[in-house]
């Protein structure tokens, strides 16, 4: 890929009609009932959010993100490849970004089979990402979460020979047997399509990406977590022998223009307030099941969640994530400067945010695309040379 | 543990501490799947016994091995380690998930045991008392439902759970995830019991909120000679709530 900027949008399709009782839950996730999903609605919400994406499209966007969870309202996509797949016949240049469906989840030549469709349907516009999966995926699904990163290791393995090497091929391994692994269709993209590792930067999921090459998609971190984890990534690749390019750090921001700073923030913030509070919800068993963490992450995350106790506060949560709210300019300054800090020249844009109406979204892209990325794609030379 | 030694033993790799006192027969003592309760209370039969309380891989002062995915792994993992101590036959006691493991061991090695004792024992699948999902249970919920008279395990426990004691707790949940996240009951286990013809005894607290006291009746078809004992006002950890359910094992015991 050329040097140039890359921006995204990411979407996470919420189910945005939370009852009014809702924090009576402790969590929007694993065990909120399913009884408040109405499909009535749903259908609705698909509409709106499928058109956003392909809104962006149009709009010139680089890439259109889509990613899996289960069991909650924080998003709709149970199944990416399906929303991908409806997604490629309706848009024309944007990468289709399935980052991505857990391989833990999947049976591997299952999964590499459906990105290989989902490739050979866009012409080779696919990206995919392999997450581990959030802990809450463990509660929802039956797969065993102190064995899940052997698992998704040999996944994996599994899927990238299933890509690269003529089948059939054979595969004996701890977590599953192939005699013949030999997947059709293949990928459009030789070998296979671009890959990316997703985490929060935990020292295994670092490895792997490190290790294969792939890009990492780090979502949830602090500004100064993604700094290190980036450094950390850029090192750990090279002692494999992989030189990282600097869109394989794809930087996820949460980004709202309007036509002034104060119409932003008050468009913007309480939306966002709702992501951290209600779409976010969950308890401290769901988020890390029995050995889905290392000891000593675990020690970790606790202590960092002892520090985190208080409520909402956005000027606290702006200066420590990756979040631009303004306007035009003032969203350009902002991104360009994390371009040059973080080594980054991709940007993955959450545009869409909880209970966000249409119309935000919309005015959110259209001004994104119109005011902002010219700004940047301007000063992309700049940048670049700083960054370098 | 004034009267207990600490014995460091490596079996097949794996790092196993035992905590051994008294001359005499051997009684091993199997910790369930959590190690907070101790084993304080097995001095009463040091008088008699040279008693063996070992941790189990994975838990406690024990070593990690995350290769053991099933029970029987740990039966192999005590055969050598019985063979290392040069231990033939010996008395099992087990608790809970280590009533299981005592009796799944007894269930192959029948030869080798010559008493075995079983306090709430895990492992029946039995769909009209089903033992809860303790994995399904938050920790912080868990520990008071496993006592009636919850003074007994809390002089147990630190005041503030330190970071090291949640790291250790969640090690220990993570060990018993890797063995029983897939499939908390094995048909297997029961298919079996009935070898189990050594002298057996089973001691439960009628307030047990882990696993069902109306368990002893599946156990009686299963295993038709077991001597059962249930105690009034007791919970899960019937053997801390009530000294008398410890005196029955070691007049059972001989």
């Amino acid at each position: 890929m050329s040097a140039a900027l890359r921006f995204n949008v990411m979407h996470f399709m919420p189910y945005v009609h939370l009852p009014e009782n809702h924090k009576d839950y402790k969590s929007t996730w694993v065990s909120f009932p399913n009884k408040y999903y109405d499909p009535h609605k749903g259908y609705e919400l698909y509409q709106q959010y499928l058109s956003q994406l392909v809104l962006a499209d149009k709009l010139g966007y680089d890439a259109i993100v889509v990613n899996e969870h289960h069991n909650t309202v924080y998003s709709m996509m149970a199944c990416p490849s399906i929303i991908a797949a409806t997604l490629i016949p309706q848009t024309q240049n944007a990468k289709i970004c399935v980052w991505g469906t857990p391989p833990n989840f999947m049976l591997p030549n299952r999964l590499a089979e459906e990105y290989a469709m989902l490739d050979v349907l866009s012409k080779g516009r696919l990206e995919v990402a392999f997450p581990l999966g959030t802990g809450m995926e463990y509660w929802s699904n039956p797969v065993n979460p102190a064995t899940a990163r052997d698992k998704f290791r040999e996944s994996l393995k599994i899927i990238l020979q299933a890509w690269t090497e003529d089948g059939p091929t054979t595969h004996y391994g701890e977590h599953y047997t192939y005699r013949f692994l030999n997947p059709w269709p293949r990928p459009f993209q030789r070998p296979h399509p671009p890959c990316y590792i997703v985490g929060t930067g935990s020292p295994e999921t670092i490895d792997i990406a490190a290790e294969y090459g792939f890009g990492y998609a780090s979502v949830f971190v602090t500004q100064q977590r993604a700094a290190e984890l980036n450094e950390t990534l850029r090192q750990r690749a090279q002692s494999f022998g992989n030189n990282l390019r600097p869109d394989q750090f794809p930087l996820q921001t949460w980004v709202y223009v309007a036509e002034t700073q104060e119409q932003a923030e008050r468009e913007f913030i309480g939306h966002f307030q709702r992501f951290f509070e209600d779409f976010a919800r969950t308890s401290p068993q769901y988020l890390a099941p029995p050995g889905y963490l290392s000891v000593d992450q675990l020690k970790q995350r606790a202590a960092l969640a002892d520090k985190m106790h208080g409520g909402f506060d956005f000027e606290a949560i702006s200066k420590s994530f990756f979040i631009a709210v303004g306007t035009p300019e003032k969203v350009a300054n902002q991104i360009g400067e994390w371009s040059v800090k973080m080594k980054t020249n991709h940007f993955n844009n959450v545009m869409h945010v909880a209970d966000m109406p249409h119309w935000k979204c919309v005015k959110n892209l259209t001004l994104f695309a119109e005011e902002v990325m010219p700004r940047l794609r301007s000063r992309s030379s700049q940048y670049r040379m700083a960054a370098e | 543990m004034s009267k207990f030694e600490r014995e460091t033993h490596v079996i097949n790799g794996v790092k196993t501490v035992l905590y051994t006192a008294g001359h005499g027969e051997p009684v091993v003592f199997f910790h369930g799947a959590g190690t907070v309760d101790g084993f304080d209370f097995a001095e009463a039969w040091t008088n008699k016994y040279r008693v063996i309380a070992p941790y189990h891989p994975g838990f406690g002062e024990s070593g990690d091995d995350p290769s053991y995915t099933h029970l029987n792994d740990y039966v192999m993992h005590y055969l050598e380690l019985f063979d290392a101590l040069k231990i033939d036959k010996v008395n099992l006691v087990g608790l809970s998930m280590g009533g299981q493991l005592a009796a799944l061991f007894a269930s192959q090695h029948s030869h080798r045991v010559k008493k075995l004792a079983l306090i709430c024992p895990a492992g029946l699948i039995d769909p009209q008392n089903p033992m809860i999902d303790v994995l399904a249970v938050p920790g912080e919920q868990l520990v008071p439902m496993l006592v009636s008279n919850f003074d007994v395990l809390k002089k147990k426990l630190p005041e503030k759970p330190d970071l090291d004691f949640i790291g250790e707790r969640y090690r220990e949940s993570a060990t018993f995830a890797r063995l029983f996240w897939e499939h908390p009951g094995d048909p297997k286990f029961m298919r079996y019991l009935h070898r189990l013809k050594m002298p057996t005894m089973i001691v439960w607290g009628d307030e047990d909120k882990l696993i069902p006291v109306q368990q002893t009746e599946t156990w009686r078809k299963f295993v038709p000679n077991a001597d059962i004992k249930v105690y009034k006002g007791a919970g899960h950890l019937v053997h801390l709530e009530k000294p008398e359910a410890v005196e029955a094992i070691t007049n059972f015991l001989g």
